[in-house]
């Protein structure tokens, strides 16, 4: 039955239902997860690495994280490609508001903008829609820190902790459970390593299978928010300090 | 760029606007491919500039083209309403090109419009600006008010401003949620909302007797007769206003004429009336 | 030769307008009011061309308006409004017909408690100043303000050297420009001060 109406983007299956849009949320629930989480002090973003070959030359730098401007970071879960056009789309967007306006854009102005572009790929015919689903972590002087999710429907929202791609309702539950309101950035920080541990295939977890990343405020200068990637060294660190290695060896023993 | 034209704008004030036209110049002389298809466009570049050259008399006193321009145009509001007087008199430079001019549009059974300025785009655009109150009216089912009826006009003139539209009108209507009311519209775009306007070059003649006679409790009477007396003080200054005074009173029911007056047997009328004009013998 | 003036204090803005429109040799109207509402806490004053500078107030009042409807009612600030009509000029000038419009934008600023006067010309010269003005009021009013502004003044102090400005120009500018309409805008928003 669905035949004649899934290779549409834009036609309604007499279900009701846009069977493309369905099938790139589909594609995104196999990709690395992402999770992110918010805490009184800042935003973590944590992401699984699933490309780790020995052979692979890359400069180091994370290939699931993105800055788009001062105030905000973001996560990605999909396609890498269709997720690079859309970053600089939002990247545009918030130099052009920053010009226009002489401030930062709002967070949810800018997600707004860029889900706009994705409802638009679900509607005008003849294109497939984006098969990304972003968390976006930012900062604006509105409602403070922020967490958002996106996917390729064009539909956004905001969370306090939240999971994209794979394993992602697990992930849910583990944070449902676990989260609390006054966490503080570095308890967030085990939490998203914790959870991690959890949902990924890999049996022990290191800097190699992780990208992570923190949004915080400076506490020198005022208003200044200060987003950091985090090298390997420092994920290895927290890995540790988290226990969840610990935990795993005592499970085996 | 035209030579003419480039006498009598600004630009040849401008180093930088005179800079581009040489080029744009230099561009049109470039040799044409004989077989090439090609479209024939007037010899100008700045039509705007081109117009302004031939048609102000205030920049090119030898211009051929002269707009009619002089006219005495008022309308005041008062306790009874409304009250539009105009003369009839069109002028082409020095020339009276007629004297028997309705300056007076009649938008629809509630809203005047007046002319000043050049008597074919006041004409042009007051029955355009008819046709889009009564398609307001069809597709609203209510009549359109004074201050929208207004607007539509100005922003029309500001769409075309700096292009030679000579213009300077009042607006003025009656609506059950306004009342009485005039705008005063002019081609630089210029729309203000007023109790009391003189539009053309005897303007100044016809505030002067207005001005020190008006008052809010005008009986209908007293009005017309202000407003008729008026535009003949500035028919008697103003060598561009005479012909005939047309007068027309607003209220609630609408406007109503109240007729054509001419400016020769008016004079002499009042003048005995009144004994004013005693520097005129006769 | 419209007169636009405006004095930053501690806890509001004040603005004054002339209330004569001037065409030609004739007074038109002389209850002209030269300022638009852009939202809450924010009013546009404007001179220069003709037909521009309504036209010009108007379009930004509905743009800055429209940000509000989008956003849930959140206001732009006093400075992304400033910057945003900038830009709207700086935009305009590179046009083939650029508006001809000088502004001032009283602001309050909400968030941070804080008046904030922007001066704004046609060219796109955008800057925030403790008083300033636009045309010939300038040249009269200036030096007073330099003399006596005082960065501790509130609105009562405000509006007596306004009350100094205005008596300056009135001895002094050759045409009567009819009065003037003052404005304050503080933190409850905007309002009309008669002058005594």
């Amino acid at each position: 039955m669905s035949r004649r109406y899934d290779s549409r983007t834009t036609i309604f299956s007499p279900e009701g239902r846009l069977y493309q849009v369905e099938y790139a949320q589909e594609a995104i629930s196999m990709a690395g997860t992402a999770i992110g989480i918010l805490s009184s002090e800042g935003v973590v973003l944590a992401c699984e690495k699933k490309v780790t070959s020995k052979l692979l030359d890359n400069d180091g730098s994370a290939e699931k994280l993105y800055i788009i401007n001062d105030n905000m970071i973001c996560a990605v879960a999909g396609m890498t490609a269709d997720a690079s056009i859309l970053v600089n789309n939002a990247r545009i967007n918030a130099q052009s508001y920053l010009k226009t306006y002489n401030e930062q854009i709002p967070c949810e102005i800018l997600i707004k903008r860029v889900c706009d572009v994705k409802q638009g790929y679900t509607q005008h015919g003849g294109l497939r829609p984006f098969g990304v689903s972003f968390l976006y972590a930012g900062y604006d002087d509105r409602y403070q820190f922020q967490l958002f999710t996106s996917n390729p429907s064009g539909n956004y929202s905001g969370w306090k902790a939240t999971s994209i791609g794979a394993n992602n309702s697990a992930a849910q539950t583990l944070l449902k459970k676990d989260y609390k309101d006054d966490l503080t950035l570095k308890e967030a920080c085990e939490l998203a390593i914790k959870v991690l541990s959890k949902t990924m295939d890999a049996s022990n977890i290191n800097s190699e299978k992780l990208e992570f990343a923190t949004l915080s405020l400076s506490k020198v200068e005022e208003g200044k928010v200060i987003h950091k990637i985090w090298n390997d060294t420092d994920v290895n660190a927290l890995i540790q300090d988290s226990g969840v290695l610990n935990d795993k060896s005592t499970e085996d023993d | 760029m035209n030579t003419i034209s480039q006498r009598f704008t600004h630009a040849n004030t401008n180093d930088v606007a005179n800079e581009i036209n040489t080029v744009h110049d230099s561009l049109s002389h470039k040799q044409t491919l004989e077989l090439a298809p090609s479209i024939s466009v007037p010899p100008i570049s700045q039509p705007t500039d081109f117009l302004r050259a031939h048609t102000d008399d205030a920049s090119n006193p030898d211009c051929k083209i002269k707009i009619a321009h002089g006219t005495t145009t008022l309308a005041f509001r008062f306790q009874g309403g409304i009250i539009v007087a105009v003369d009839s008199r069109a002028t082409a430079g020095n020339w009276i090109a007629s004297q028997t001019v309705n300056k007076v549009i009649r938008i629809n059974p509630f809203l005047l419009g007046t002319m000043a300025g050049g008597a074919a785009d006041c004409q042009y655009w007051e029955t355009w600006l008819g046709t889009q109150c009564r398609l307001h009216e069809l597709r609203e089912k209510e009549r359109i008010s004074v201050a929208a009826a207004s607007k539509i006009l100005s922003n029309l003139v500001y769409e075309y401003k700096g292009m030679g539209l000579s213009m300077g009108t009042m607006v003025c209507g009656h609506t059950k949620k306004e009342g009485p009311a005039i705008y005063y519209v002019d081609s630089d775009g210029t729309r203000l909302k007023g109790d009391l306007f003189c539009v053309g070059s005897g303007q100044t003649f016809a505030y002067g007797v207005l001005d020190s006679e008006y008052k809010w409790d005008l009986t209908v009477e007293e009005a017309l007769y202000l407003g008729k007396r008026s535009i003949l003080a500035a028919t008697h200054r103003d060598a561009y206003s005479g012909g005939s005074i047309n007068l027309y009173h607003i209220n609630e029911q609408g406007w109503t004429y109240h007729g054509n007056h001419n400016v020769g047997d008016v004079f002499w009328d009042i003048r005995d009336q009144e004994q004013s004009f005693v520097n005129v013998d006769g | 030769m419209d007169i636009i003036l405006g004095i930053r204090v501690q806890d509001a803005t004040i603005i004054a307008t002339s209330k004569a429109a001037t065409r030609g040799i004739s007074i038109l109207k002389d209850t002209d009011d030269k300022t638009r509402e852009l939202n809450a806490h924010n009013l546009i004053a404007y001179t220069g061309e003709a037909g521009d500078t309504v036209q010009f107030a108007e379009y930004v009042q509905a743009n800055i308006q429209l940000y509000s409807m989008r956003e849930n009612d959140i206001e732009l600030s006093p400075l992304a409004t400033a910057s945003f009509v900038r830009n709207q000029l700086a935009t305009s000038i590179r046009s083939r017909k650029p508006y001809q419009v000088n502004c001032l934008i009283a602001g309050y600023d909400t968030k941070k408690d804080q008046p904030t006067l922007n001066w704004i010309d046609y060219l796109g010269t955008q800057v925030e100043l403790p008083y300033g003005a636009h045309g010939y009021a300038g040249f009269y009013t200036t030096s007073l303000l330099d003399k006596h502004y005082r960065k501790d003044m509130v609105v009562d102090d405000g509006l007596k050297l306004l009350k100094l400005c205005l008596k300056e120009l009135e001895t002094r500018m050759p045409i009567d420009f009819k009065g003037v309409y003052v404005k304050v805008v503080d933190k409850d928003g905007i309002r009309s001060v008669e002058l005594d």
